[in-house]
């Protein structure tokens, strides 16, 4: 194939497969009657902002700082459980390869279905009287989330030469000392990054919401896109302007975070 | 030289084994122990049933559907996945104008959530307005009925699941490309190996890893399968999209049989360890150091 064919070939592809965020993006602007009668065009013939407005008018900012609430405090929780645990596993030594044993475990967790755990999820929940709360969300998210930063912190420790740390530690640098001297700033970039990915994670979670949150105040974003779904069915300009809105920060990211997505997707495994 | 010190070993794991214990370790016991019950709403009184859970499941038509479907599902959504990952990542790997920009726009579809994706492609499976059908019919094809047709609604979900995460696949292909060593291509074409000849026997059998870690990841994930069938078929028309994820959640969540609930949490615990562990040999050979 010569280089201009190619060229052509993989924009073609890339258009192609772009089609229904295009599609997204266009119908968020067309006007309710359009989108029944818009057959196969793609972009509105008159711009409308009538799903915008009536998205504005709706529960969008209650909706916003829920998801953004639980997926970052979830995400701290995290981040912050799973930094201590990383270098625990990579800097010391465990008997009986307790650590392969740790993470494997760790990885299991990762890999099951989360649908497996949710039935005594939702008793523990229940006895904690954390039932449709934000706080047992967050709980819950956990599942998905601790497993995850464990690994992802897992690689970026490893990638700290151990001598800067053998100096500390001569020095007579304490633990915690040592871990928030050297190794944290060193891990900077790589907290950042798990961070986002648990964020992420967190964002577009959708089956512990469901079972667990049932007052409209505390619905996150896939939950009402859920129930918007099933209730409304063809008001697919609002519809479409929510997801622009769920989608724009994670697009952005794509961009910014391009060097980890490799890392962030097989969860630090390559 | 790793640090000895066992007590700070166990302040710095500490939190993390009582929350996953609590949230993950627990549960898990607690559905072994439940999948062996079985459990009166009425009364509340349980007792010990031994494997009747899992001779009833599998004498169950919605079980075997659900496992027949989520199996097919998986393979057919990987396999998709994986091969059009591998052409992408094929066209991506030589440069072409706008590379740059082409690259991070590749992968929005695996971006945008797993709920927005669905939202859009119920849409465009809408018989009467949908994108699709209008397509269809302006290129003079008949319309389909996509979603409520049972013989093809697992595959629609199939589509969706390929188009968002197609990218993932490719991610992870390409890294692979990018790893080979030039001088083993460059060889190849002064041997006289060009084009697809080059690509099927020079290039794939040395990114055969990265394919395989591909497919394994996928599979994993997509043994998952709930939300997407959750919002656009609700495991229908009649169950053909029920996949075990609905099962477990309409027993547990709908029809309140613990006992079944459990032990079908219990055959895919069983099924997605086996898959994770073929997963952790290849990734976990790495020593610590």
């Amino acid at each position: 194939m010569n280089a201009r064919v190619h060229g052509i070939v993989v924009w073609c592809c890339t258009g192609l497969f772009l089609l229904p965020i295009v599609w997204m993006f266009g119908t968020a602007f067309k006007s309710p009657n359009e989108i029944l009668n818009a057959g196969a065009s793609l972009l509105p013939t008159t711009l409308s902002f009538d799903s915008w407005l009536a998205v504005w008018q709706g529960s969008l900012f209650t909706l916003i700082s829920n998801t953004v609430l639980v997926s970052l405090s979830a995400t701290v929780v995290s981040v912050v459980v799973a930094f201590f645990a990383a270098y625990g596993l990579v800097r010391y030594r465990f008997p009986a390869k307790l650590d392969y044993l740790f993470l494997l475990l760790v990885l299991i967790i990762k890999m099951m279905p989360p649908i497996v755990v949710a039935i005594p999820l939702y008793s523990l929940m229940n006895q904690l009287s954390l039932l449709n709360s934000k706080a047992g969300l967050i709980l819950a998210y956990q599942v998905y989330t601790l497993p995850f930063c464990i690994w992802m912190l897992l690689g970026f420790i490893r990638d700290i030469p151990l001598e800067i740390e053998e100096a500390g530690a001569m020095d007579g640098a304490h633990l915690f000392r040592r871990l928030l001297h050297i190794v944290f700033p060193l891990c900077a970039p790589g907290l950042v990054a798990t961070s986002i990915f648990a964020m992420i994670l967190g964002w577009n979670e959708f089956l512990f919401s469901l079972l667990f949150i049932h007052s409209p105040d505390k619905l996150t974003i896939p939950l009402f896109i859920s129930n918007f779904m099933t209730e409304d069915g063809t008001a697919w300009g609002e519809l479409m302007v929510i997801g622009i809105i769920s989608s724009i920060p994670m697009l952005v990211l794509a961009s910014y975070m391009q060097r980890y997505l490799l890392r962030g997707f097989s969860m630090g495994l390559k | 030289m790793l640090f000895e010190n066992r007590k700070q070993l166990s302040t710095l794991l500490l939190p993390a084994i009582v929350v996953l214990g609590l949230l993950t370790a627990y549960p898990i016991i607690s559905v072994v122990y439940n999948a062996f019950l079985s459990v009166d709403i009425g009364s509340g009184q349980h007792h010990f049933v031994g494997m009747a859970n899992f001779a009833e499941l599998f004498d169950d038509f919605f079980f075997v559907t659900a496992i027949q479907n989520t199996l097919l599902f998986t393979v057919v959504a990987s396999t998709a996945q994986v091969l059009l990952g591998l052409v992408l990542a094929l066209l991506f790997h030589r440069n072409f104008p706008g590379r740059r920009f082409a690259l991070p726009v590749i992968i929005y579809p695996m971006m945008i959530s797993t709920l927005v994706c669905s939202s859009i492609w119920r849409s465009w499976y809408h018989y009467d307005f949908g994108f699709l059908n209008a397509a269809f019919v302006s290129v003079g094809l008949p319309p389909q009925e996509w979603l409520f047709n049972p013989d093809f609604a697992l595959y629609a979900i199939a589509i969706v699941d390929t188009w968002q995460w197609t990218p993932m696949a490719f991610l992870i292909i390409l890294a692979g490309l990018q790893s080979v060593p030039k001088d083993i291509s460059d060889a190849a074409m002064v041997d006289g190996a060009t084009g697809w000849k080059s690509t099927l026997y020079i290039t794939l059998p040395l990114i055969q890893k990265q394919i395989l870690l591909a497919f394994l990841l996928r599979s994993i994930d997509t043994f998952k399968l709930f939300d997407k069938v959750y919002v656009m078929t609700g495991g229908g028309p009649g169950n053909a999209t029920e996949t075990l994820s609905m099962f477990v959640y309409k027993y547990g969540f709908r029809f309140f049989d613990l006992g079944m609930a459990s032990a079908s949490s219990l055959v895919m615990l069983a099924i997605s360890l086996a898959m994770t562990l073929i997963y952790a040999k290849r990734v976990m050979k790495g020593g610590k150091q």
